[in-house]
């Protein structure tokens, strides 16, 4: 991400080097003695930190409008108080004025601009959420992103679910949840490879979330197993998405990157109603319900369920 | 035999099992030099084709990919890949075994080309299959990372050269983990946290079905042709294996470090250090030698603990219960409320 933002970070540089020659022209540097340490701590300091902060934005925004607001409202902002520190070190003479518009000017700028920039940022984000529906709800925590795919992993489904039980248990809804298992993953990982596997389990992940409704939640448990949340929703109503889903990823013409032919999918789901039980509990009672279902369709209908 | 492989006798081919876990590493965007830190390899000689490794390099390669990848399933996926793998003879002739049986007794026989850091061993009594994992080379911290890859891998073999999923059940010596979810979707729900020993144990009518896709000529070719793969390299056994083996042969004499250094043409201090390189101590393996004989008469042939005792020349009741603890964590009567569960 930092080679897209090179000429703006070298701008900066070179801005905070104009400035400091400037100075260095003009005046003269303090003798030791005469070196306020606490200032050149918090005003050095502080704008050490605000480059960071800089780098840290660049590193990890894509480039655009929202980016550049905050990287100028930041770049004066740092601008302002190395020229600050700047002064610590070396004395102008009395007659110059313009070291106080290099120390004072940026600062108002860089916080209309940090303003603006948050602002836009904010409307950014609310976008984000959009394309997020079906895989986050209330909380964000980015150490619980799946590696694989857009979901949120078994630890957010753990505390998602502790929430979801202890809500329902409030407003006395009911809340049911779904686990989908592919039939037969295994097969696709040793017939094709990882890398085809780890292409199915994606496109898997897009086709169940076109198939959710709007307060529903999507997470992959582990592997070819995924789990989903249906607040406000009973086990009548629960067994008929776990039908649908299923028919979709029955219906599904998935065709293999290297081939392109068409590989047949099927998956067990199944579903059930929260009791009075913690998440551990209710989880635990959703895979043996997967595990008996899988067995129960290998012997009665020698489906290869694996 | 006076020789023996040890953590850093390179041996393992790079571009073997290593190679797999890079592989999987730069799939999910770890950087290559991270990976590599500290195990002395660089990416280009592992490319090369030709480069053997140590164990210990290996084991750093591993701790190295838990430290960057940080995800559950890590330990889990490099096994499945890891058998039958892409390792030449060795793996064809897991590929075309008859049967499952045929298949664990070729892993078991050529398991240092296919699974140079942990030993596996077969038993079969009358009623189970019981294949037993053991450490060959002091695998430290990455032992439940290899214990859950090895696992993964047999029972993902069995399932593809199968064509079902065999209901193994399986005792695992560490605590139950956070991401339990990983077991239950790549091993199974038959799960035993807190055992005494690392095994997987499956009913026994299941080792002679015959598999369909497997040819049995050329099956025995790659057999012949990987031992002589074995035969090439410096040495059939790991240090740490051998001595296993020669304390349960040995385990109803009274056993001392002395005269096992003896027995492997060594000096007490030599042998004293090179345990002191895998990690351990010889009283530690005597105890490992001793809980799977144990294990092994109470599991499999249905011993009371007088009779286990009595077998290990244990005159002292007391004394046999302060050993069987210290080997299992479990007394006697645990152990059997533990064994009535198998």
């Amino acid at each position: 991400m930092f080679a897209t933002h090179r000429v703006k970070l070298t701008a900066l540089l070179f801005a905070a080097n104009a400035g400091l020659i400037l100075h260095l022209l003009v005046g003269e540097i303090k003798p030791v003695m005469a070196w306020d340490w606490l200032d050149i701590a918090g005003e050095g300091g502080s704008a050490l930190l605000l480059l960071l902060w800089t780098c840290l934005l660049l590193k990890s925004r894509p480039a655009g409008r929202v980016t550049n607001l905050l990287f100028l409202g930041l770049a004066c902002l740092f601008f302002s108080l190395f020229m600050d520190s700047v002064d610590e070190f070396i004395a102008l003479p009395d007659a110059i004025t313009w070291d106080g518009w290099l120390e004072s000017g940026p600062m108002p700028i860089s916080f209309v601009l940090l303003t603006m920039g948050i602002f836009h940022w904010h409307r950014e984000q609310l976008a984000i959420n959009e394309q997020m529906r079906n895989r986050e709800r209330v909380f964000r925590e980015h150490r619980h992103f799946d590696k694989l795919t857009p979901l949120g992993d078994a630890n957010y489904l753990r505390t998602q679910l502790q929430l979801a039980l202890g809500e329902a248990a409030d407003e006395q809804q009911p809340l049911s949840v779904i686990m989908l298992d592919i039939d037969g993953f295994s097969r696709v990982n040793h017939g094709y490879g990882h890398a085809e596997g780890d292409r199915l389990l994606q496109v898997l992940t897009q086709l169940m979330l076109l198939n959710l409704r709007q307060h529903d939640l999507l997470c992959r448990l582990a592997g070819d197993r995924f789990v989903i949340i249906l607040p406000h929703t009973g086990e009548r109503q629960a067994q008929v998405l776990a039908t649908e889903l299923s028919e979709a990823v029955r219906s599904l013409a998935y065709k293999s990157s290297r081939h392109g032919e068409r590989m047949s999918l099927s998956a067990t789901v199944v579903a059930l109603m929260a009791r009075e039980e913690d998440s551990e509990a209710l989880l635990q009672r959703l895979n043996i319900t997967m595990v008996r279902t899988k067995r129960s369709l290998t012997i009665h209908c020698g489906r290869q369920t694996g | 035999m006076n020789n023996w492989l040890e953590c850093d006798t390179r041996f393992i081919p790079a571009h073997y099992q290593p190679a797999s876990l890079i592989d999987l590493a730069l799939g999910r965007g770890v950087n290559v030099h991270r990976l590599m830190q500290g195990t002395g390899l660089f990416h280009d000689d592992i490319l090369a084709g030709n480069l053997l490794i140590s164990p210990l390099q290996f084991l750093q390669l591993i701790a190295n990919l838990e430290q960057h990848m940080q995800a559950d399933d890590t330990s889990f996926l490099l096994g499945e890949q890891w058998l039958p793998g892409h390792y030449g003879a060795a793996s064809h002739a897991l590929r075309h075994a008859a049967n499952l049986h045929e298949a664990l007794e070729r892993l078991v026989c050529l398991q240092p080309l296919l699974w140079p850091l942990l030993r596996v061993r077969l038993r079969v009594d009358e009623y189970h299959v019981w294949l037993d994992w053991g450490d060959s080379f002091g695998a430290g911290k990455q032992n439940v990372f290899l214990i859950e890859a090895g696992m993964a891998a047999v029972t993902g073999m069995s399932q593809w050269l199968s064509g079902q999923r065999l209901p193994w059940t399986f005792h695992l010596a560490h605590t139950q983990p956070r991401y339990i979810e990983q077991y239950w979707v790549h091993l199974g729900d038959d799960l035993r946290f807190n055992s005494p020993l690392n095994q997987m144990c499956l009913p026994r009518s299941y080792l002679p079905q015959p598999w369909s896709s497997a040819s049995t000529t050329a099956g025995q070719v790659a057999e012949r042709e990987g031992q002589a793969m074995l035969a090439a390299l410096p040495a059939s056994q790991s240090l740490l294996d051998a001595l296993h083996d020669h304390l349960v042969a040995q385990v109803r004499q009274p056993l001392r470090l002395e005269s096992v250094a003896e027995a492997f043409d060594m000096s007490p201090a030599t042998l004293k250090r090179k345990l002191q390189k895998h990690g351990t101590r010889f009283q530690k393996q005597l105890d490992h030698a001793r809980s799977s004989v144990a294990l092994e008469l109470y599991l499999s042939r249905g011993y009371s603990s007088e009779e286990v005792a009595d077998y290990l020349n244990f005159n002292d009741r007391a004394n046999f219960r302060r050993s069987l603890r210290r080997w299992t964590g479990l007394l006697p009567g645990e152990l059997k409320d533990w064994l009535r569960g198998t």
